[in-house]
């Protein structure tokens, strides 16, 4: 049969249908890639940049202006920097705490504080607490971002630049940033976002850069840039979890260019296999293995860091605690005996089981009975009336037993020498509830002896582990029924002296019912057992430590779905429909409203539709062989706009299928990419010939080929000859509308001046919910 | 042949861009036709007059029927051994009586399939007085064992469709008989076949679409000829039975239409092809899959609305105008045509899917704490409210003569059952947080001037005259005097606080043709005034249709996994490629006929390996493109496209949506899938056998079949029936998770 014989199968790969579908497949994705190709090798043209590098410094200078403008205003805490600010004064005080953003963001808030010798004593509890009555360097700490934000805009800069476009674009995609509200707002604050999108747009210039080089691989300075990308990458990682959209940008990138270069025949030549295994590894291990190592490096510095117990503790194993010093676990942590006296805490309330003399009211008044038994409450403070004797089942007397998890025990309220008792009547709040009373010890040991057992339920305990003052956290359930000793904030009425209620909760799981022993009042301070060998603070492997971290971490911005009042949708970011109130005062009538300026993110939203028509039309009219755009202008526009675009697309789409609260500060990424994108459509549509004007504005109807131009050129060189009115007019319309936008927006974005009812309701454009409109 | 393919390959290289290599993929497609011929003849001809050779001959026509007369032995034996309703027949057989009933009930899923269902009965001769409460014992009269066995037809018939399209798919026989049987001896596809339940007529119906899509891609280079037609239509036939059925059909429809868009766009490109003759390719499809389809779907409401035409439990998800017209009904009979204060009424919501605003004693978790206020599908004493004047009016007065209520008037609702005031204040509501919460407030005399709703107008059906409302007829919007916002459900589903009930707020846009601030009185009862007839109004069909199907979209939504309630039939995504858990169909007392919802281990772990394999596969051969290997023809390459690549794809489509979807899944849901991935295992085993020895083949081949045969016999219990203590049937529980026996 032919087609099975060698020359039946023998086709042309890009000729035959065979190869038709995976060409078309790759055929998009491989142009992308040839990105900046048609940039490539630049002859380092000395002297012919000198406008670019004038521009360059003038753009730097307005960023760092923009940025640091007013930045001591307002001199209280605002928005999220309750969250960032503390945790910096946790690293400078040593003291454990969790939260779910990695650790690099905040380690750098950590590394200005100490620059400028702060000692961490604030600990920013709440919005609008005062910087200066509390004196904190809140300057110096808001200009980490202020300066990552300003050179922000000098990285979009040269990302245009080095990708070979012309000065207007270059200016329009860097002015876009330069007089966006958003950038300006969320990086002149204690915020993290500053970090993580420099990170995002140094990854980019990065490998831009690397790519370059790609005629001469495996040199020096193709290692050098390689390995920026990936240390870019890895600080973005390293900030907040979305940096992963980077590296699938970067990812992707990596791929088709993996991909062209496997290819048999390109141009350059075939790889052989071992080069190429040799390409795929420098790159596995600059982009991968290197953030991957980079990453843990700052766990391991948050960890050196952090040696002291805090507030993050409870987050963490035991084991894991017991690696923390000044750890009271650690140090007041006694195995509980039979007989012992002991005091029980409840976690979530802080208050004490408790009882006293007096007996629950018969009638409460929704009508409802009780046994009029005697009280059993919670108690916020150091009383005698909190001290339980803890009984075996069996009352042999033995001294010296250790109390095990899952005993059975009985609790014996010394001051009114009765014993804990539940049983199936209801409580006073709760008729789902069961009482909790306590009767005499006859009748304790006699015909209620079932109804006062009760069981230790150590938390996460294993079988037979000792039960511990302090450290074993565990739930008290009722036997006969399994009920978890459980209470609420809701003060009784008068008659319990407005002390918590304690009653039987059916739900055994939730945390709320998790109870610990403080302490063990029968001991004298100077009793052996509350010696402790001066123990020295264990260790953990760094990996396992990271490892539990990590789950945690994960687990835990998993929680993050409640609702707030000003998170918003993804589909609402591309047209800013809504923006996040940081800070008002209502002296002064001023606020910060975080939000972009309408009309650059309008024009750069508008740009994104417009690329993908262009790049829809071009395919049509492809597919029925007509050939619109020149080599050089498609390639550009395939590769290094669909760069730009699909960075767009990875740090946008990924948000629709989060599960978790999201702010308009999630889209700042890519609106970064967004402007890019614009400043390249802008000298797309505005200059070259006439050719690529008609098809941009009629879609492909022209079948004439565009001049042939195969050279690869600076920007300078591509339109020698050429026009760049077109694009200099769009420039300045655009930077102009912009500039009227972002001025509009200033006092919202910087806080000041504060404004009239009139002045907040013209800004209201879009049903924006501002303050003081009224 | 070669040469021309040589011609074609030496055009092209030096171009290769997109256009030229279009052109080269359509010359060649005739080509690929005249070598699959050829190969036929050739077969042919080397075929001897031998008993074998007779009977290769013949397979065309006993293979199926052998396998069909296995497929109705293995899913007909024994069938009516178990007397009681098992698992969801108490569902099904329960709409099925509504249907010889002839009452009005609501379902979410389309009615096709339960039609059917209904059909069977009316078949088997029974009344529809039935309740099919699970575990009930079925009653003499009720021939449940035909309307089993009716649905076990649908079951069976899977089988011969699966001869066939692993047939078109191009699949050598020993690969076709494997894929068939692996359909055959399928354990969860038995059992599920069993039973009076949807999913066997949603398998027919996924197993049909498949084979009519492969058929008409089969016909693809005879286009516009009458065979090409019939598997068109056939196909745009098939999709609309199967997403009558159960909204699943989707999926396989989002694969033919892949397959259509890949294939359009392929025309597309071919630039010699003429624009009428493009045009008509185009509205071929349209027509064939798109329209064809909906008429079918359309066709199996009109049905449903034909045959249901008495009230019943699925009234109050419909407006009150088509209740009105359903035969015993209480809408619009002897109602007061207008309303008064004084009269007691419900109130319906006029949007899509709308319910009837309810309230009941419990409180707002959040915001104001106040007693809920919902939209509520169901008819209970809790949706009637009181119209009363406004506070400054002068007081109702139940001996006075009756005030009517005219447009723009303000009135108070108080809730009939805890005399509270429909209230609405500055707080959030507790979903929709720029609306405003609506909450039941005070009482007769507690009370501000936040209960005062102005009522507005929009239309009246019945007269021009604005000076009343008018019961059924009139639509109104209700407005907030004092935050001038509007009352609103916009069937948005509370959480279980709210018993998944829909939340109402008020919403400050003032939208008039916003029809979910629209409301009208269906219930209405005033003893002052004379009884009416305001019903005589017809709903139009498509105003019903698509108000039905946004009801069972809005219901499904609802569906959502509940924390606080517990389903240990519910399962995993994850669990259901790796046969990690079954379902048990019905409890586990050793005196009833237990059935265990478990598949066939060597199918379902073959299948999902065979996926993986696949990934490989593909990876491997573009891998060697790309380094210029070519080693694979252009039939080769179709092969992997039509009958791999589209069954992975098919396999995606049924299963990724259970994946994301957050609502409760249970292991029947991935049978739709399980037969794309069977269909894909068969593409690679005849893929890696096809060109081997025949010693290698028949010893593979004999080795799967025999396992997949084997397991089947060895399993057969759970589909059959246990009966007996369950500890007998220990010997196949693998793991601790496959729980067909307690011990």
């Amino acid at each position: 049969m032919a087609a099975s014989t060698p020359q039946g199968t023998l086709r042309q790969r890009n000729v035959g249908a065979s190869s038709k579908k995976n060409k078309d497949a790759a055929s998009s994705d491989t142009e992308l890639d040839k990105l900046i190709k048609s940039t490539g090798v630049k002859p380092p043209a000395a002297g012919s940049e000198t406008e670019y590098k004038i521009v360059f410094v003038f753009i730097t200078a307005m960023a760092f202006l923009t940025r640091f403008w007013g930045i001591s205003h307002p001199n209280e805490v605002v928005f999220d920097e309750v969250h960032f600010g503390k945790f910096a004064s946790y690293y400078l005080q040593k003291t454990y705490f969790f939260d779910v953003h990695p650790p690099f963001g905040k380690l750098l808030f950590a590394f200005m504080g100490w620059l400028v010798g702060y000692d961490g004593h604030f600990h920013f509890d709440n919005i609008g607490d005062s910087y200066i009555a509390n004196k904190v360097p809140y300057v110096a700490f808001r200009s980490l971002p202020a300066i990552l934000g300003a050179l922000t805009v000098s990285v979009v800069y040269m990302i245009m630049w080095e990708s070979g476009y012309s000065l207007p674009a270059c200016i329009v995609a860097a002015g876009l940033v330069l007089l966006d509200n958003a950038h300006i707002g969320q990086t002149r604050l204690i915020l993290l976002d500053a970090t993580l999108v420099f990170a995002m747009a140094c990854s980019l210039l990065f490998y831009i850069k690397f790519y370059k080089l790609r005629h001469e691989p495996f040199s020096r300075k193709w290692w050098k840039w390689l390995i920026l990308t990936g240390f870019a990458l890895s600080c973005d990682i390293s900030t907040k979890y979305v940096g992963l959209f980077a590296f699938i940008t970067i990812g992707s990138a990596v791929v088709i260019d993996l991909w062209d270069l496997l290819d048999i025949k390109r141009p350059g030549g075939a790889l052989s296999l071992p080069e190429f295994s040799k390409h795929f590894a420098a790159r596995a291990f600059g982009l991968i293995i290197l953030p991957f190592i980079f990453y843990l490096f700052w766990f391991q510095v948050h960890f050196s860091i952090l040696t002291r117990s805090g507030p993050g503790d409870d987050f963490m194993t035991p084991e894991f605690q017991e690696t923390l010093s000044d750890n009271i676990m650690l140090a007041n942590s006694i195995t509980i005996d039979y007989y012992d006296t002991i005091t029980l805490k409840h976690k979530e309330t802080k208050t004490y089981l408790h009882s006293h003399p007096d007996k629950y009211p018969l009638r409460y008044d929704d009508g409802r009975v009780s046994s009029q038994g005697q009280q059993v409450t919670g108690y916020p403070f150091n009383d005698t009336n909190n001290y339980w004797q803890i009984l075996p089942v069996v009352d042999d007397q033995k001294l010296g037993v250790h109390v095990k998890n899952h005993d059975l025990v009985r609790l014996r309220h010394l001051v009114t020498d009765t014993i804990l008792l539940s049983h199936d009547v209801a409580s006073p709040y709760y008729p789902t509830n069961q009482e909790f009373t306590t009767v005499s010890i006859a009748d304790a040991f006699g015909d209620r002896a079932a109804d006062t057992l009760f069981e230790v339920r150590i938390e996460n305990g294993k079988a037979n582990q000792e039960f511990k003052t302090i450290s074993s956290h565990f739930k008290f359930i009722h036997n006969p029924s399994k009920v978890a000793m459980w209470t609420h904030t809701t003060p009784l009425p008068e008659w319990g002296h407005k002390q918590q209620e304690i009653n039987g909760n059916k739900a055994i799981a939730p945390s709320s019912n998790v109870w610990l022993v403080e302490d063990i009042p029968s001991l004298p301070a100077d009793h052996k057992r509350r010696e402790k060998e001066e123990k020295k603070v264990k260790t953990l492997p760094f990996l396992q430590k990271w490892f539990e971290l990590q789950r945690s971490m994960f687990w835990h911005n998993n929680q993050l779905t409640s609702s707030h009042p000003y998170a918003s949708l993804p589909f609402q970011w591309p047209f800013l429909l809504r923006g996040v109130s940081f800070w008002t005062q209502n002296d002064t009538r001023q606020q910060i409203y975080f939000l972009g300026n309408p009309i650059g993110w309008w024009i750069a939203s508008s740009v994104l539709a417009i690329y993908a028509g262009i790049i829809l039309a071009d395919q049509f009219s492809l597919r029925r062989g007509i050939d619109a755009l020149d080599h050089r202008s498609r390639s550009r526009l395939y590769n290094s706009t669909g760069f730009f675009f699909l960075a767009w697309a990875t740090h946008y789409f990924p948000f629709f299928v989060m599960g978790r609260q999201l702010f308009l500060h999630h889209y700042l990424p890519s609106h970064l990419a967004s402007t890019l994108v614009t400043g390249a459509l802008v000298e797309f549509i505005f200059t070259g010939d006439s050719s690529e004007q008609e098809v941009a504005h009629h879609g492909a109807k022209s079948g004439k080929k565009a001049a042939v131009a195969k050279r690869h050129m600076t920007a300078r060189d591509r339109f020698a000859g050429q026009s760049m009115l077109g694009s200099w007019i769009a420039a300045i319309v655009i930077l102009t509308l912009a500039f009227a936008g972002w001025y509009f927006f200033l006092p919202l974005t910087y806080g000041y001046p504060g404004l009239s009812v009139d002045q907040v309701l013209r800004r209201k454009w879009l049903g924006y919910d501002l303050h003081f409109a009224k | 042949m070669a040469g021309s393919d040589r011609a074609t390959a030496a055009s092209g290289i030096d171009v290769g861009d997109a256009r030229q290599r279009n052109v080269a993929a359509v010359q060649q497609q005739p080509t690929i036709v005249e070598k699959t011929e050829v190969d036929d003849k050739k077969k042919a001809a080397k075929k001897g007059p031998s008993v074998l050779d007779v009977l290769d001959q013949w397979e065309w026509i006993y293979a199926p029927l052998i396998f069909t007369a296995l497929a109705f032995f293995t899913r007909f034996y024994k069938i009516g051994i178990s007397n009681i309703v098992t698992w969801d027949e108490a569902h099904f057989g329960k709409f099925g009586s509504h249907y010889l009933q002839r009452e009005f009930y609501f379902d979410v899923h389309p009615p096709a399939g339960k039609l059917l269902v209904g059909l069977s009965g009316w078949l088997a001769g029974y009344n529809g007085t039935f309740e099919f409460k699970s575990g009930e014992k079925y009653p003499e009269e009720l021939n449940y064992t035909f309307m089993r066995q009716f649905n076990a037809f649908w079951g069976a018939a899977c089988v011969p469709l699966a001869y066939w399209t692993a047939k078109a798919l191009n699949l050598k026989r020993p690969a076709v008989w494997l894929v068939t049987l692996m359909v055959l001896c399928e354990n969860s596809y038995t059992t599920i076949s069993r039973f009076i339940l949807l999913d066997s007529m949603l398998l027919f119906g996924t197993v049909l679409t498949t084979l009519c899509w492969a058929k008409f891609h089969a016909q693809r280079t005879r286009a516009f000829e009458p065979e090409w037609f019939l598997w068109l239509f056939m196909t745009g036939l098939s999709i609309g039975f199967v997403t009558s059925i159960k909204l699943v059909g989707l999926f396989v429809t989002a694969l033919v239409g892949l397959y259509t868009i890949e294939d359009l766009w392929a025309k597309f490109g071919n630039t010699k092809m003429p624009a009428v003759e493009l045009a008509a390719h185009f509205t071929a499809r349209v027509v064939g899959l798109i329209v064809l389809p909906f008429l079918v779907y359309l066709l199996s409401f009109a049905i449903h609305f034909a045959v249901l035409t008495n009230s019943g439990p699925g009234d109050a998800q419909m407006s009150s105008l088509f209740q009105a017209n359903l035969r015993g009904t209480e809408v619009g009979r002897d109602s007061p045509l207008e309303v008064a204060f004084g009269s007691r009424v419900t109130i319906k919501n006029m949007g899509y899917g709308g319910g009837l605003l309810h309230s009941h004693v419990q409180t707002y978790p959040e915001g104001s704490g106040q007693q809920q206020v919902t939209c509520y599908h169901h008819k209970d004493a809790n949706n009637d409210w009181f119209f009363y004047p406004n506070r400054r009016e002068e007081d109702y007065n139940p001996e006075a003569d009756p005030r009517f209520i005219a447009d723009g008037q303000t009135i108070r609702l108080i809730h009939a059952q805890t005399g509270r005031n429909l209230h609405s204040h500055e707080i959030s509501a507790p979903i929709t947080k720029v609306d405003k919460e609506v909450s039941c407030y005070g009482n007769l005399t507690i009370g501000d001037e936040k209960d005062h709703w102005k009522v507005e107008v929009i239309s009246d059906a019945a007269s021009r005259d604005r000076s009343k409302i008018r019961t059924l007829t009139t639509a109104f919007r209700l407005k907030h005097e004092t935050l001038g916002c509007y009352l609103r459900a916009g069937n948005v589903n509370l959480p279980q606080w709210g018993f998944k009930q829909i939340e109402v707020t008020c919403t400050k846009q003032n939208k008039p043709r916003d029809t979910y601030t629209h409301w009208n009185i269906e219930a209405h009862t005033n003893e002052k005034l004379p009884p009416g007839d305001p019903g005589s109004y017809k709903s139009p069909f498509f105003k019903d249709f698509i108000h039905l199907n946004v009801a069972m979209m809005t219901s499904n939504n609802a569906l959502v996994p509940d924390p606080d309630k517990q389903d240990d039939l519910a399962s995993q995504w994850w669990q259901w490629p790796i046969l990690h858990v079954g379902l048990r169909m019905c409890s586990w007392d050793d005196s009833i006929v237990k059935y265990f919802l478990l598949g066939n281990p060597l199918v379902y772990w073959g299948t999902t390996a065979g996926l993986g394999v696949f990934a490989l596969l593909v990876v491997w051969y573009t891998l060697r493109w790309q380094r210029g290997y070519k080693e694979l023809s252009q039939w080769d390459v179709d092969q992997i496209h039509y009958a791999g690549f589209y069954p992975v794809i098919g396999w995606f489509l049924h299963y990724l949506p259970f994946v994301v979807m957050a609502r409760v899944t249970y292991v029947h849901h991935y049978y739709p899938a399980l037969y794309f991935a069977i269909l894909t295992f068969g593409f690679l085993v005849d893929w890696f056998l096809r060109n081997q020895k025949k010693a290698i083949q028949y010893i593979i081949y004999g080795i799967l079949d025999t396992t997949v045969i084997g397991l089947y016999i060895y399993f057969i219990p759970i589909c059959w029936g246990m009966t007996g203590p369950n500890k007998q049937y220990s010997y196949m529980k693998w793991f601790d998770t496959w729980r067909m026996s307690d011990a």
